[in-house]
């Protein structure tokens, strides 16, 4: 999956672009981008582990926590800004939304997605989901704000924020026509360009 | 480790920054492990406004090193792969040229002749050291405080003869409250009945007290409140080990026993030219912070330690901002730091490992 994703999200990101990625984890996107697109990364990251192992992949990071605001780098003019998987993390996910958007004009977002019916199907039989993209217990996970793609489509919408491209990610294929018919249930994964 | 101690007397001079000269002079300086064939692998250490070029091991008069929990064999700044470099810098007291050196022109120590220094000049010198020492470039130039504001002024300066800088605990610049913490230091040393305007070397005498009372104030910034509340408390000092008379708490005997200890190896008129340097450097004098890095071609390491309230954080953060401004390749990290501004001093797990990996990145 992390593949598939990182291949789309290689698409979207321009050549020699600078970049900013905002949960970074461990840089690999970062690397990956630096090598196949030749940008300027930098990655804002809050754990220290992960920050270690950006260092020493020679990836720019910040430590920061991105609830408490990504205002102080409203001054740098970025291409592109990433928020990969993290987004539910958030306390105010439409803020970062925002400050994302006011800070490059093009921003990547990706989040799993709560509707696909393997999560329907665990909280019709009365469980909160725990899957392989979603694996800790309600109690464990960061995930404090989940949603489905229909839901984030609508915020999009409701915030006038514009949808320039998406990719859905299911199991095996990107292209398997019979679940197309209905990416709410059977997408794992959204992946958002988004433009003002 | 091969340590090597050397005094470099370089007799073509320096122009310095204030406009005046020194028509020659010295840098002590103390070297660990080798410089490689390719001459890839040199380290420069910045030492803090009290530092020395004494930075790792120990030394029989010097102690042990000021930076000794970073620097060595299989340490953070491993001396088995690089070649450490470290002077002291012009103005100190600590073996390079400064107001206890003899004056070429009166035969008599400077005193408070000696001209006005600032981080440019350091700079300068290490450059001219560099030249002595056949290095081509800084692989790494690094240091915390004063220090980590001469790593950025080389980053600023040179960026062809530096690949990678770590600036920690540091700032663009003193703070008002810096320079006025500092004045009073200054002050007390004035103030003291055997300062003679700066001229005691010729009374045979120093100006201990007030010396002991500027670096007792001093210490009181290095620490944090909490790091002080955690190390002395309330605690009375026990009767056997009070330095002095009118101790109650063990905190005043710490500061008393520092205080004393320091003036037994630092000079006053060095302890008013450095502390000025510190208070004058503006990395963005001429313009903006913007414009200032606009050269700067250095990887660049930020740290910051949150227990530090005299060069708090968010000062590294605005050395951050402006890099990323320009596109530099930065980072800026704030540890927790046990030890006040002091913290760029000690060792932890997080902080040596984000240097080592840095540096070999």
């Amino acid at each position: 999956m992390a593949t598939e994703l990182y291949k789309i999200i290689k698409e979207w990101v321009p050549s020699e672009s600078k970049v900013i990625d905002f949960g970074c984890g461990d840089g690999s996107l970062l690397e990956d981008l630096i090598k196949s697109k030749d940008v300027l990364a930098y990655g804002v990251e809050i754990n220290d582990l992960k920050i270690e192992e950006c260092i020493a992949k020679g990836i720019p990071v910040v430590k920061q926590d991105i609830d408490k605001g990504l205002d102080e780098f409203e001054s740098s003019d970025f291409d592109i800004s990433i928020m990969a998987r993290s987004i539910q993390c958030l306390k105010n996910p439409q803020v970062a939304l925002h400050r994302m958007l006011s800070l490059s004009k093009k921003c990547v977002v990706t989040l799993p997605n709560l509707g696909h019916w393997k999560c329907r199907l665990s909280l019709a039989s009365g469980k909160m989901p725990v899957t392989a993209e979603l694996p800790h217990s309600w109690y464990e996970t960061e995930n404090i704000h989940l949603c489905t793609i229909n839901d984030f489509e609508n915020l999009c919408d409701e915030e006038q924020i514009k949808i320039k491209d998406k990719v859905y990610l299911y199991t095996q294929k990107r292209s398997n026509k019979f679940l197309q018919i209905n990416p709410n249930l059977f997408a794992l994964e959204g992946v958002y360009l988004l433009e003002k | 480790m091969k340590v090597i101690t050397e005094l470099i007397s370089f007799t073509e001079g320096i122009k310095l920054k204030s406009g005046k000269s020194l028509s020659s002079f010295d840098l002590m300086i103390e070297t660990y492990g080798q410089l490689n064939e390719k001459k890839s692998n040199a380290v420069l250490l910045c030492h803090a406004f009290s530092g020395n070029h004494h930075a790792a091991g120990k030394d029989e008069k010097l102690g042990i090193g000021w930076w000794d929990q970073i620097v060595g064999s299989g340490k953070a700044i491993d001396t088995d792969k690089y070649y450490v470099v470290c002077c002291n810098n012009i103005g100190g007291c600590a073996g390079s040229s400064g107001p206890l050196s003899i004056n070429p022109e009166t035969q008599k120590p400077y005193g408070k002749d000696f001209p006005e220094v600032s981080v440019n000049d350091w700079v300068n010198s290490q450059i001219m050291l560099m030249d002595y020492l056949k290095i081509p470039y800084w692989h790494f130039v690094a240091g915390g405080s004063l220090g980590g504001m001469q790593a950025l002024e080389w980053s600023i300066k040179h960026p062809n003869k530096i690949k990678k800088a770590g600036i920690f605990a540091a700032a663009v610049k003193s703070s008002t409250q810096n320079i006025a913490m500092n004045e009073v230091a200054r002050e007390s040393i004035r103030k003291d009945k055997n300062f003679f305007e700066g001229d005691y070397y010729d009374h045979n005498v120093i100006p201990k007290d007030g010396l002991k009372t500027a670096r007792m104030l001093g210490h009181i910034t290095y620490l944090s409140e909490e790091n002080m509340d955690i190390r002395f408390g309330r605690k009375f000092q026990d009767e056997e080990s009070k330095v002095g008379q009118n101790i109650d708490f063990e905190i005043e005997n710490y500061l008393q026993y520092k205080g004393e200890k320091f003036t037994e190896t630092f000079d006053a008129n060095s302890y008013i030219l450095m502390t000025k340097a510190m208070d004058k450097y503006d990395a963005s004098e001429k313009s903006n912070l913007d414009q200032a890095l606009k050269e700067v071609e250095a990887k660049l390491l930020i740290i910051g330690f949150s227990s530090d309230w005299l060069y708090p954080p968010e000062r590294g953060k605005e050395i951050q901002v402006a890099a990323m401004n320009n596109n530099i390749q930065s980072s800026y990290i704030v540890l927790d730091g046990d030890h006040g501004h002091d913290s760029f001093l000690f060792s932890s797990k997080q902080y040596s490992n984000l240097i080592k990996k840095f540096i070999s990145s």
